[in-house]
């Protein structure tokens, strides 16, 4: 029986060990793009269309209600509470450090794994699981660059689309909720401007792009690792949602310890 | 003189090195002939394609097309290697979600640099040639299991390969329309105008085809290869 070191050890090795085949996954997917002829771009760039039409068009109302509660809720009661302190001019700290910089691209990108994650993930392994993926190979065809890549850029540009629309409409709601407890337009803007800076641009641009990466990369990689049966479709795509939640809480505190 | 397919002593049945194991399997598919391999489900007749186009390993033995292990080739060349080679899986591999025509092109689009135009021309000789035009707008879960049959022999024959792998193609056809693509995947279409070599793997093959296949070998349950009288 082995010790309770050991079992730890193992365990870690085991998840460095997915967590390597994912990278390896992810470069690979990315490096059969130099090799994607004309034809098979063309067609892979329809897929893309289709996968932003389904993780970023459709989900814009869900991130448009998410992003206006909570802003409005977050901004309403820090005017209340710290109107009280007279400390009005923390609400654009509160704007663009809590719900911008950090709280916008955490519950854009949970927003995306749990909405389109989870179908990527179904997705990819139902194509295994019906021998799909094994007549695309044979026939001399990279699963990568029909099923990953596309699947990959359109998470990846629909996070970030979505992250613009989170940003925006929490700016907005922001605004409704400070107006609603008698701030005027002027003051809050100001504010907002004067809280900015170009490090959050860029860390919420990263953000996007490494959260859009996980999304894009850890479904597709747990959807076509299935191997056998039917009743391997819900574990892999339980994996996937886990794994890219993990991922994303893991990868926002990483930005914060290097932002 | 090249052989298209040479099975060298690879071992079937259940694998794994078990009771069920049978005899390796020492066979070759000589050009411009079809030759049928039959056997019972527990055969293991079924992986013989894989094992051919380097999908899986078989546990023993080889087998090389145009003399070539394609498991053994670095992985671009090995996709590219299989495209030499047309095949249609058991059970027809369509892609649901893409109609019979988009199945019948995609690997041309993904496979060659040809244009748009000399592609879309392709598939459309192609879904002449299978008889499937009328339907080619259709996915696969509309199309009859017929209809699939022929637009996946369509896509086998996409890049014109002189060497076919057929698993269970005739199952659920009629013997007439089992002749017709037989007849079609033979074809005459190749560059030098001879017809193709066919490998079909099955358990079993329409009576009125014995006729229009050179060689019909059946592995018995002992695991001994038979020659079935023509």
């Amino acid at each position: 029986m082995s010790d309770p070191l050991s079992r730890l050890g193992g365990s870690t090795a085991r998840r460095l060990s997915r967590l390597g085949a994912l990278a390896r996954f992810g470069f690979g997917a990315l490096r059969s793009l130099a090799t994607l002829p004309a034809a098979g771009r063309a067609v892979a760039l329809r897929v893309t269309l289709n996968q932003i039409r389904f993780t970023a068009t459709d989900a814009i109302g869900l991130v448009v209600l998410l992003s206006g509660i909570l802003s409005f809720l977050v901004i309403s009661q820090a005017v209340r509470e710290l109107g009280q302190l007279g400390a009005t001019d923390f609400i654009g700290t509160l704007i663009v450090v809590a719900i911008v910089r950090e709280l916008g691209p955490l519950i854009t990108a949970l927003t995306v794994a749990g909405r389109s994650g989870t179908a990527i993930a179904a997705e990819l392994a139902t194509n295994r699981v019906l021998g799909e993926v094994r007549a695309l190979e044979a026939m001399g065809i990279d699963p990568r660059q029909y099923l990953v890549l596309p699947r990959f850029f359109g998470s990846l540009v629909s996070v970030f689309v979505l992250l613009v629309v989170f940003d925006m409409v929490a700016v907005s709601a922001g605004l409704a909720a400070a107006r609603f407890n008698g701030m005027v337009a002027g003051r809050y803007f100001q504010i907002v401007l004067q809280s900015l800076a170009l490090k959050d641009v860029w860390l919420t641009v990263a953000k996007a792009v490494a959260f859009g990466l996980i999304v894009g990369i850890v479904p597709a990689y747990f959807g076509l690792a299935v191997r056998g049966a039917p009743t391997d479709i819900p574990v892999a795509t339980s994996r996937a949602t886990v794994t890219s939640i993990v991922g994303i809480f893991l990868c926002s505190a990483l930005f914060v310890v290097i932002g | 003189m090249t052989v298209p397919l040479a099975i060298d002593g690879v071992p079937l049945g259940a694998g794994g090195g078990g009771a069920r194991d049978l005899a390796p399997l020492t066979v070759a598919v000589p050009a411009h002939e079809v030759v049928a391999l039959l056997g019972d489900e527990g055969s293991g007749i079924g992986r013989l394609g894989g094992y051919a186009l380097g999908l899986e390993r078989p546990p023993a033995g080889r087998i090389a097309v145009f003399d070539t292990i394609i498991a053994d080739l670095p992985e671009r060349e090995r996709l590219a290697y299989r495209r030499r080679v047309g095949y249609l899986p058991a059970g027809d591999g369509l892609l649901q979600n893409l109609s019979l025509r988009n199945n019948v092109a995609l690997p041309l689009r993904f496979g060659s640099d040809a244009s748009p135009r000399e592609i879309e021309g392709r598939v459309s000789v192609m879904l002449v040639a299978a008889r499937v035009t009328g339907v080619a707008s259709l996915r696969p879960a509309q199309a009859t299991e017929e209809e699939r049959r022929r637009a996946a022999f369509a896509r086998a024959l996409a890049f014109d390969p002189a060497l076919l792998i057929l698993e269970q193609p005739f199952d659920g056809l009629t013997t007439r329309t089992a002749a017709e693509l037989l007849e079609l995947a033979r074809g005459g279409e190749i560059a030098e105008g001879a017809r193709r070599t066919i490998l079909i793997t099955g358990h079993e093959l329409p009576a009125g085809l014995h006729h229009r296949v050179e060689r019909v070998y059946r592995v018995t349950r002992a695991g001994t290869l038979q020659l079935e009288p023509a």
